[in-house]
């Protein structure tokens, strides 16, 4: 073996630099148009209108992200989205909770038909849906209203199948002996399976926060238009329309900085429960 | 089964099932139901008037309804066999980078990669849209460095489809990449071992061992993908409003514009179901092509 290391050992140590190289170029590039982003909102105008342009902004500044404020109400917008989406999530993990307990240790006639239906609407596209739902929320009284953006969505197959994933986890005779002792159903659920499952609620949360706090379509519909309501990713959409062309590139990338912020602060926190859940769920399920 | 036990299933499962009942599967049958009416959605379902296959014949027709209807199909079936055939080897790829252990920077790359997912789409396509600026925009003057004339991306009804693809491509690759580690570390590492041991090269591993075995995990992807670009829908409402001369006018864009914004109701309900036959067949064919035949292989 030793004599063969001499001839091995470069060549090896060259091919991980290479490797390493590439790696790194990739994740540049991918990390590239929101570093932009970042750098863009800190230019001045002149700066942003430059031909050809200039990547690092000469006297980096705020006055964007102050001059957006002075356009849409941001402190109202993030207040909205701040509210859709800390409801909608918390309901989401609770009803998964409940659900995903059932399908995973409760036998009852019809189960896995139940379990097959539901599954089904994960994988239909929202818009499938989108008319007659517009209408039933109109009925409900929830229309131009932030409650008709988060009522409907306070529920999905998709926690509910993460849920019973995990649940179908936890021994059968940690329930039970809570059982003997008397204990209620929701006492066995709140107080013994969920902290067992912690790192699914940790990826339910991530995935509903970011999901709600992101979607676009149902809210831009429901509200009909009535900007107080305006969670910040349609008050960002009204930046582009505010000043079209290179003048308000600035103002658009302070914006977008802004909205992006809550998500990808969550997703540093959580990384490693979302990336499990989806080993979990993609592979095994 | 007992009285309580009969009571504790109900309570448990009522919440999350009665609110998808509500808010899923009776607009799903709602709309399938309304395809075959003539109805306006800024009036009650009672007004709905029986028409039926009136609005299918419409879309099939000669009018300019079908030739618009035509046209979203046609521009969503291109941008979705686009997103799945560069994010399906993208993904396997970034995800072989991500899993070796041989060079340090994997986790790095899974982050990065993964963080574009968390971004909202709505900022993605503003962020896009600026460096995509045939004038004052990165990407032209990045090619210019490399002697690649300027593109005109997304003013351009040749190139404006092409260019929501590859920003959708970027924002959503991380996930798929993930669901590809998922299934790498699937694959035993005795077959690796057994391969090397037979003088197999990496090349014939990857071909031999490791894309057999992602056979599953790229069929859900390629499902998901799927399901995900028929999805699009804020770089076209944002940015392009359709255009330029139509050629980025999609399903989601369409129905929205002529369901809700023209509120006709039924013919807008009858493009739905149209679009959600079409997945099914989609799928149903990738199940067919891609589905582990068990002992064939």
């Amino acid at each position: 073996m030793s004599s063969m290391r001499p001839y091995r050992r470069h060549p090896r140590t060259w091919r991980r630099g290479a490797l390493t190289v590439v790696i790194l170029a990739i994740a540049v590039a991918a990390a590239f148009p929101l570093v932009w982003m970042v750098l863009s909102s800190l230019k001045t105008p002149e700066e942003s209108m430059q031909v050809p342009p200039v990547w690092w902004p000469g006297s980096p500044n705020l006055n964007a992200f102050t001059e957006v404020a002075g356009v849409v109400n941001l402190g109202r917008s993030f207040v909205n989205s701040a509210f859709i989406a800390l409801v909608t999530t918390v309901a989401i993990v609770v009803t998964s909770l409940m659900a995903g307990y059932a399908f995973a240790k409760y036998r009852f006639k019809g189960r896995d038909w139940l379990f097959a239906v539901l599954i089904a609407t994960m994988f239909l596209p929202p818009i499938v849906t989108l008319i007659p739902l517009y209408r039933l929320t109109g009925y409900l009284g929830l229309n131009a209203n932030l409650l008709g953006v988060v009522v409907p969505n306070l529920a999905n197959a998709f926690g509910i199948f993460l849920m019973r994933q995990y649940i179908k986890g936890v021994p059968d005779d940690l329930i039970d002996a809570a059982r003997v002792d008397g204990a209620s159903e929701f006492l066995i659920l709140f107080k013994i399976v969920a902290p067992s499952v912690l790192p699914a609620i940790a990826a339910l949360t991530l995935f509903a926060f970011v999901y709600h706090w992101n979607s676009y379509l149902w809210p831009l519909t429901v509200l009909q238009g009535n900007t107080d309501q305006y969670p910040i990713v349609i008050s960002l959409s009204r930046l582009l329309s505010y000043n079209r062309g290179a003048m308000n590139t600035g103002l658009v990338m302070a914006g977008a900085t802004l909205a992006v912020l809550p998500p990808v602060i969550l997703f540093v926190f959580l990384q490693r429960f979302f990336v499990d859940s989806i080993v979990a769920t993609g592979v095994k399920g | 089964m007992t009285g309580r036990q009969t009571r504790s299933t109900i309570g448990m499962l009522a919440p999350a099932t009665g609110l998808i009942a509500i808010f899923v599967l009776v607009p799903m049958v709602l709309t399938i139901g309304l395809s075959f009416t003539q109805w306006s959605t800024q009036t009650g379902f009672e007004t709905a008037s029986f028409v039926g296959l009136a609005n299918f014949a419409d879309l099939l027709g000669p009018t300019s309804i079908g030739r618009d209807f035509r046209a979203a199909f046609a521009n969503t079936a291109i941008y979705t066999a686009l997103s799945v055939v560069l994010i399906l080897p993208l993904s396997v790829m970034l995800g072989l980078l991500v899993h070796q252990t041989f060079a340090p920077g994997g986790i790095l790359l899974r982050t990065v990669l993964f963080s574009s997912y968390m971004v909202p789409m709505i900022a993605v396509a503003l962020v896009w849209s600026k460096l995509y600026s045939p004038t004052e925009g990165p990407i032209n003057q990045m090619l210019g460095w490399v002697g690649i004339p300027p593109q005109t991306w997304l003013s351009s009804p040749r190139t404006a489809l092409v260019s929501i693809v590859l920003l959708n491509v970027w924002q959503q690759v991380g996930y798929f990449t993930v669901l590809a580690v998922a299934g790498l570390t699937q694959i035993p590492r005795s077959l690796y071992e057994a391969a090397l041991v037979d003088g197999a090269s990496a090349w014939m591993q990857f071909w031999r061992i490791t894309l057999p075995l992602l056979r599953n995990t790229l069929l859900f992807s390629a499902v998901i993908a799927v399901i995900n670009a028929v999805q699009v829908f804020e770089p076209v409402a944002l940015i392009t409003q359709g255009g330029p001369v139509n050629s980025t006018n999609v399903m989601t864009y369409h129905i929205r514009r002529v369901g809700i914004e023209r509120a006709q109701g039924g013919l807008g309900s009858a493009m739905a179901v149209t679009l959600m036959l079409s997945l099914i067949v989609v799928i149903v064919l990738l199940f067919t092509l891609l589905r582990d035949r068990g002992e064939q292989r």
